[in-house]
């Protein structure tokens, strides 16, 4: 689980909900399915939201870790 | 037709929803919306009435009604009849429970553990307009947001869910712990889900108060709602001495709660003085002793 290797990088600090959701959402809309992004996100509502939503899209989100500040989600594209 | 031929009763008309104005010999009508819910063909009818009988325009009631201000007094005869005509149901005013509050609950808010909105109207149907001493207000909500602010009505039902977590699906992303950590800090107690060594998380029901944001949170639905039910608050009120309600059950179900309105509705009927608020009589008697009738 540890090397997830990221077929695309969405880098999302400082992007406020639900605007950090729409711009993944369009993303993974243009990745083909099986395809792994890294999304970085802020810490508090963002961190909050965006896994869930991308759960509620029907993505399969592979691991969730914390980078000093930061965030870093690895989702599959379902 | 004088002004001073027309007999009218005005408990007679409070009773149906037509509330005396401040100005002399105009009147406001309220209608009958149990939480919130209204069919949108019914707004041009709305529209139709304030523009006619009224001044053109409508107010919103903090119950979530429409009311219609300015009719005057000698059209009320012929707006009654016509209301009858348009499906338009007439509210509740003076002493007897009132318009069913609630929030939209699961019927739409991503929030909501248990569809507030249909219960609003199923428990209209049975108990709207009962005769009270003072008043009694239902109030629903679906969350523990409490929009709707159950807590404030003489009885409230505010919707909750156990959670239950599957390590099998969990990919130790800490959130859970981290959304419960904080909500619990706010309101000073312990938190409800703490991470073992492994960055597994431990779930400690008796710190839990099952507002769901584990469950909400989770990215792989390795947290589910075991169960759901309602906590119910009792003798909740605003005015002149404002009181919460206070919790005297949890996870009570859908079915329970006609018994448990009836019982409170009674229970005010027997021991509530003339004009006083169920509140208020509850403190009087005390809790235990109204708590052992309801539930």
């Amino acid at each position: 689980m540890n090397e997830i290797k990221p077929d695309e990088i969405l880098d999302l600090k400082g992007v406020p909900c639900p605007m950090n959701f729409v711009k993944t959402k369009l993303k993974l809309e243009g990745m083909a399915k099986g395809k792994v992004l890294k999304i970085i996100l802020d810490g508090g509502e963002p961190i909050q939201n965006v896994p869930a939503s991308v759960r509620d899209d029907g993505h399969k989100v592979l691991k969730v870790e914390k980078a000093g500040e930061k965030w870093l989600v690895f989702v599959r594209k379902e | 037709m004088k002004a001073k031929d027309i007999k009218l009763d005005f408990n007679e008309l409070r009773k149906g929803g037509i509330i005396r104005q401040r100005q002399k010999g105009y009147f406001i009508l309220r209608t009958r919306i149990p939480g919130g819910h209204l069919k949108a063909r019914m707004l041009p009818k709305l529209m139709n009435i304030a523009e006619r009988y009224g001044k053109g325009y409508i107010h919103l009631s903090t119950r979530q009604c429409i009311e219609v201000p300015w009719i005057p007094v000698r059209d009320i005869d012929r707006l009654i009849k016509e209301l009858k005509r348009l499906g338009i149901e007439k509210g509740a005013c003076g002493p007897r429970s009132r318009n069913v509050v609630a929030c939209p609950g699961a019927s739409v808010c991503r929030f909501g553990f248990l569809d507030t909105e249909a219960l609003a109207a199923r428990l209209d149907k049975k108990f709207f307009g009962k005769d009270v001493p003072k008043k009694f207000k239902i109030g629903l909500s679906g969350c523990m947001n409490s929009c709707s602010k159950p807590q404030e009505n003489d009885i409230g039902f505010m919707a909750q869910g156990e959670p239950e977590v599957n390590l099998d699906l969990c990919i130790k992303c800490t959130l859970c712990a981290k959304v419960c950590g904080e909500v619990c800090k706010r309101g000073g107690r312990e938190p409800a889900i703490v991470m073992d060594e492994t960055k597994r998380p431990v779930y400690r029901k008796e710190f839990c108060f099952f507002e769901g944001d584990c469950v909400r949170v989770c990215p792989v639905n390795a947290w589910k709602t075991k169960r759901t039910g309602y906590a119910v608050f009792l003798g909740g009120k605003v005015g002149r001495f404002p009181a919460f309600g206070q919790k005297i059950s949890d996870f009570v179900s859908e079915k329970e709660i006609g018994g448990i309105i009836k019982r409170a509705i009674d229970t005010y009927n027997e021991i509530g003085e003339k004009g006083e608020r169920f509140g208020d009589a509850i403190k009087r008697v005390g809790m235990e002793e109204v708590k052992k009738k309801i539930l």
